[in-house]
């Protein structure tokens, strides 16, 4: 075991403050960026809860909700591409809703193929539901958006864009962040939006591929083939990019970039603090080696092997305490997202972070003087 | 057995070494004049009256603080070299080469064995590798009876094991000169007379010079040599046996 790390055990009452601290800020960074990466989930939804391998639809669509309408006659390009084994149509469109009791919402439309299986449609839908959007102007809504639209009492009626419809079904888990999600079938969806969707135009194709790898290279010629006037994604890259989209269109990422700023603030400060006075408080010793010839970077490495230290355990704690609030945010229906990435640059930051601190702590190491020990 | 270089010719010399603290109506002669010779295998012992300026030269003497005019020539692997016309990175090579301390307070790290506050030294001051350093640290301590108390911590060691320590410290690596300010004064006289014949050991086997400070008479029948200084002016006494 290293000289520090035996140190920072021996001394541990008065490490604490300074591992705390690290704990502190790591688990504010890491909550603060996993909240947002689950919340912004939202804006992706279409995408996650669909089986297509391939979106295809206008280009450079920064996000699920805003690509244009393309020509139907796109399904020949996507079809007749090797490795392609289906294509279909699919509309994702904003409308006007009209509650019964009158006042209106913006909401989404999302339609695709309510064959059983089809890529279109959403995975939480079961079949029956499927079955109930064949019947002209039904939609199905999320349950949490009931009360919103109106739909919570009464027989279920409403309008879309001035025309009628009734609900046959909610899910679950679909909630939304502006607009409601209502699903319906593309003959619903055409009919409802009109003129605002040309004839013989949809939002997206969704394709399938024989494997994933198969698709990113899909994607790859499609784009280069087709870069004018068509856009391809992986859902992957569609389903991150969207939520990336809002991330930065919201100004979010500044409100994480501002928690997780001073979250570091705070804790280096007490970090810096806490190694300041420990090494200050083995002075002493310390001037005994400089003393016997010591040369002082080797006294400053062991500081910083110190902070090194307080940094990593402080993360290893931080480790457990990340995971109890995430699954306490879970209890009062907060998503937080805590992915490998997040933990990783949450570690690398704080670990940096301590690091920084150690580095600050120096002071306390130029200020040994061997002449001290004399009496 | 006595070293067979003993007094032949000094390995550290003070020559004419004036020191002053403050300055204006504050300003005070800490040392005036002082001429030194220390020999190899010799025990020195510095006595005199509180601020005279024993802590003072011995700091000059060391290569810890710096004189205002005088030299300080230590023998370095058989040349004389002046301490205090060295660079800084010079002398602390020198101080790591050929210096070892010891003080009143034993200065240990709480948090270390009593073998790795040797190997410390060791493995920090020559590069030494682990097995090494361990083996060398037994050694010493073993020497200075402290065997058993290898793997504790000072907390868990008596007063005068924390001294054997801190002078097992000071002489793993093995110095040309030992300086020793008021070694013993926080213990009691049986282990006060523990370390003072570790320091005759050092200086009489090990062949090191060896400088003590302290006020304490019952040292001096244990000493070769006495140094009295007064007011920053330094006088050999004769020890009572002479
Ligand atoms: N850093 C300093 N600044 C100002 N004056 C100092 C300093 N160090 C020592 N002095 C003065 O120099 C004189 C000699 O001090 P020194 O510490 O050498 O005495 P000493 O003989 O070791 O005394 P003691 O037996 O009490 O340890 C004293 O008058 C002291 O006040
Ligand atoms: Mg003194």
């Amino acid at each position: 075991m290293s000289y520090a790390l035996q140190t920072l055990w021996h001394e541990r009452a008065r490490y604490a403050s300074g591992v705390l601290a690290v704990t502190f800020s790591a688990v504010l960074i890491a909550l603060q960026c996993g909240l947002m990466l689950g919340l912004f989930k939202i804006t992706s939804i279409p995408i996650d809860n669909t089986t297509a391998d391939i979106w295809v639809g206008s280009t450079a669509v920064p996000s699920v909700d805003l690509g244009k309408p393309i020509p139907m006659s796109y399904l020949s390009r996507v079809q007749g591409t090797p490795g392609v084994t289906s294509v279909e149509p699919y509309i994702a469109n904003f409308a006007n809703f009209t509650r019964a009791s009158g006042g209106t919402e913006l909401c989404f439309l999302l339609a695709g193929q309510i064959d059983h299986g089809s890529a279109g449609a959403a995975v939480p839908l079961s079949r029956e539901q499927l079955d109930a959007l064949t019947l002209p102007n039904s939609i199905i809504v999320d349950e949490s958006d009931l009360k919103r639209l109106g739909l919570d009492g009464g027989e279920g009626k409403a309008k879309i864009n001035g025309k009628d419809v009734k609900l046959v079904g909610t899910v679950k888990g679909l909630k939304s962040l502006a607009a409601p999600w209502v699903f319906c079938s593309l003959h619903t969806a055409r009919h409802l939006l009109g003129f605002l969707l040309p004839p013989d135009h949809v939002t997206y194709l969704l394709a399938r591929c024989e494997s994933p790898a198969r698709a990113k290279e899909v994607v790859a010629e499609l784009k280069e083939r087709h870069a004018g006037d068509m856009g391809a994604y992986t859902a992957e890259e569609f389903s991150t990019g969207s939520r990336l989209y809002w991330l930065l269109r919201t100004k979010a990422g500044i409100a994480i970039g501002y928690a997780a700023l001073l979250g570091l603030v705070v804790g280096s400060v007490i970090t810096a603090q806490t190694l300041y006075s420990a090494t200050a408080a083995n002075a002493k010793e310390f001037a005994i080696l400089l003393a016997l010839g010591i040369p002082r970077w080797r006294i400053s490495l062991m500081v910083l092997m110190q902070s090194f230290w307080v940094g990593i355990v402080g993360i290893v704690l931080s480790y457990p305490a990340c995971l109890a609030l995430k699954a306490a945010a879970r209890q009062v229906g907060a998503d937080v997202d805590l992915r490998w990435e997040v933990l990783a640059g949450t570690a690398v930051v704080t670990v940096g972070m301590a690091l920084v601190s150690g580095l600050f702590a120096l002071r306390s190491v130029r200020q040994i003087e061997p002449m001290t020990l004399l009496r | 057995m006595r070293w067979a270089g003993s007094s032949s010719t000094p390995s550290l010399k003070g020559v004419k070494l004036v020191r002053t603290f403050g300055d204006g109506t504050t300003r005070r002669a800490a040392l005036q004049v002082v001429d030194i010779d220390l020999f190899p295998g010799q025990l020195a012992l510095l006595m005199g009256p509180s601020g005279s300026g024993k802590s003072t030269l011995l700091a000059v003497l060391s290569g810890l603080l710096q004189p205002d005019s005088g030299q300080v020539l230590a023998d370095d692997d058989g040349t004389l070299r002046d301490v205090w016309a060295l660079t800084d990175k010079e002398r602390e090579q020198y101080r790591r080469k050929h210096a070892g301390f010891i003080f009143q307070g034993y200065n240990l790290f709480p948090a270390l064995t009593a073998r790795q506050q040797l190997e410390i030294v060791l493995k920090w001051g020559e590069g030494a590798g682990p097995a090494a350093a361990k083996t060398r640290a037994d050694e010493m301590l073993d020497k200075l009876g402290l065997a058993k108390n290898r793997h504790k911590k000072p907390a868990q060691l008596s007063g005068g094991e924390k001294q054997r320590v801190a002078i097992g410290r000071a002489l793993v690596k093995n110095p040309s000169f030992m300086f020793a300010d008021e070694p013993t004064s926080a213990l009691d006289w049986e282990n006060g007379q523990k370390v003072i014949e570790l320091l005759r050991d050092a200086a009489h086997q090990r062949g090191a010079s060896v400088l003590c400070v302290s006020h304490d008479h019952r040292l001096l029948p244990f000493v070769d040599v006495y140094y009295h200084l007064d007011d920053g002016r330094l006088e050999r006494r004769a020890l009572p046996s002479e």
